[in-house]
C-alpha cells in the first residue's frame, strides 16, 4: 500500500487537486454568488491563486480547507465589489435549485411529499440570499460542504465561538423563512 | 422538565450545542424529535439539491499557467522609475557640478578683483613711491626730534 500523501505533497500533482476539489469550490461559489458564470470564474481564480501560492502552503490545514479559505476570501471580495456598483447586473445565468429539489424528492416520494420538499428547499435557498455575508458563508460551509466548526473557523479566519453565533443566527433566519413557506 | 424546544433551542441543537437537558428532552419528546428530523431532512435535501445543481459544471482541464510575464504592471513601473533615475540622475549631477564650477570661478574672479582693488588702494594711499619711503620716515623722525628739542628749550 502506497504511503498517504502529506498535504504539501498533494499539491505536487495540481491536476489531481483540481479534479478532486473543483466541485466543492465551484459549489460554494455558486451557492454564494447564485450565478454560474461568476461561480465558474471565481473557482478558476481560486485554483489559479492556489497554484501560485502553493510554495507557501505549510500544511497546517488540509488542502481542502486551504482552498476553501481562498474561495471564502474571493467570494468576500466579489460581494464587496458588487456592492460598490451603482446597479446590479441582471443575472443571465441565475441558479434555480428548486428544479433539482423536485428531482431529488421524486425518488419514491408521493407527489405531495415531493411538492412539500421542493417548497422547503426553495425556502432555504431564498433565505440564504437574505443572510448576511458571514452568516451565509458559515451556513453553506456547515450544511452544504459538511465542514465542522473548527474547519469553518480555519477557512473563514473567525474564532470557533463567532462561527457558532453566525451559524445560530443563520439557522434561526432559515427556520423563520421555512415557517412562512409552510 | 422542558415542555417543547423553543426556536432558540432548536437552532442551538442544529449548531451542535446539545446539553444533557436538551438531549433528555429530545429522547422523550416525539414532537420535538419530529421537528428536528424534518429540519435535518430539509437541510440534507438542500445539500443534495446544491450538489446536483453544481455537478453540471465539471472540472476544467488544468493547464499549468505560463510563467508570469516579466512585464507586469508593478515591474514596468519599477523599471520606468529605475530608467528615470539612471538617465536623469547623471544629467542632473552633471548640471549640478557645472553650476558649482561656475560658482567657484565667479568667486575666484571676485577674489582676484578685490585683491587687485586692495593693491591699487594701498598704492594710491601711499604718499610717496615705495623707494622713497625711508626718506619720508627720516623726515618725519627729524621733525619730531626738532619739535622735542624746541619744547625742552622753552
Amino acid at each position: 500500500m502506497a504511503p498517504a500523501l502529506t498535504s504539501s505533497q498533494e499539491l505536487d500533482d495540481f491536476d489531481s487537486v483540481v479534479r478532486l476539489y473543483w466541485q466543492r469550490v465551484f459549489r460554494f461559489a455558486l451557492a454564494s454568488l447564485r450565478d454560474r458564470h461568476s461561480a465558474e470564474s471565481l473557482a478558476q481564480d481560486c485554483f489559479f491563486r492556489a497554484y501560485r501560492a502553493r510554495a507557501s502552503f505549510r500544511g497546517e490545514a488540509s488542502v481542502s480547507t486551504w482552498l476553501m479559505q481562498i474561495a471564502v476570501n474571493l467570494v468576500r471580495d466579489h460581494v464587496r465589489d458588487r456592492r460598490l456598483q451603482f446597479w446590479k447586473r441582471a443575472r443571465q445565468t441565475a441558479v434555480d435549485v428548486s428544479a433539482a429539489a423536485s428531482w431529488i424528492a421524486d425518488a419514491g416520494a408521493s407527489p405531495e411529499a415531493a411538492a412539500s420538499t421542493k417548497e422547503r428547499v426553495q425556502a432555504v435557498w431564498d433565505a440564504t440570499e437574505n443572510l448576511s455575508e458571514r452568516q451565509r458563508t458559515v451556513f453553506l460551509l456547515r450544511f452544504v460542504e459538511d465542514m465542522d466548526l473548527l474547519e469553518i473557523a480555519a477557512a473563514t479566519g473567525m474564532k470557533e465561538g463567532t462561527v457558532k453565533i453566525h451559524l445560530f443566527r443563520a439557522v434561526q433566519a432559515i427556520r423563520e423563512r421555512m415557517g412562512r413557506a409552510k | 422538565m422542558i415542555e417543547h424546544l423553543s426556536a432558540e433551542q432548536i437552532s442551538q441543537w442544529m449548531v451542535g450545542e446539545r446539553t444533557p437537558q436538551l438531549e433528555q428532552h429530545v429522547t422523550g419528546c416525539a414532537a420535538c424529535r419530529g421537528e428536528l428530523a424534518q429540519l435535518e431532512s430539509t437541510l440534507s435535501q438542500f445539500r443534495s439539491a446544491m450538489r446536483d445543481t453544481s455537478s453540471t459544471v465539471g472540472a476544467p482541464a488544468w493547464r499549468e499557467p505560463a510563467p508570469s510575464s516579466w512585464f507586469t504592471w508593478p515591474r514596468m513601473a519599477l523599471t520606468a522609475a529605475a530608467l528615470v533615475i539612471l538617465v536623469v540622475a547623471p544629467l542632473s549631477w552633471r548640471a549640478h557640478v557645472e553650476q558649482q564650477n561656475v560658482r567657484e570661478q565667479a568667486v575666484q574672479v571676485a577674489l582676484s578683483d578685490s585683491q587687485l582693488l586692495e593693491s591699487v588702494d594701498s598704492e594710491i594711499s601711499q604718499a610717496v613711491p615705495e623707494p622713497m619711503e625711508p626718506l619720508v620716515t627720516l623726515a618725519t623722525w627729524n621733525s619730531t626730534a626738532a619739535q622735542k628739542q624746541k619744547l625742552q628749550r622753552q
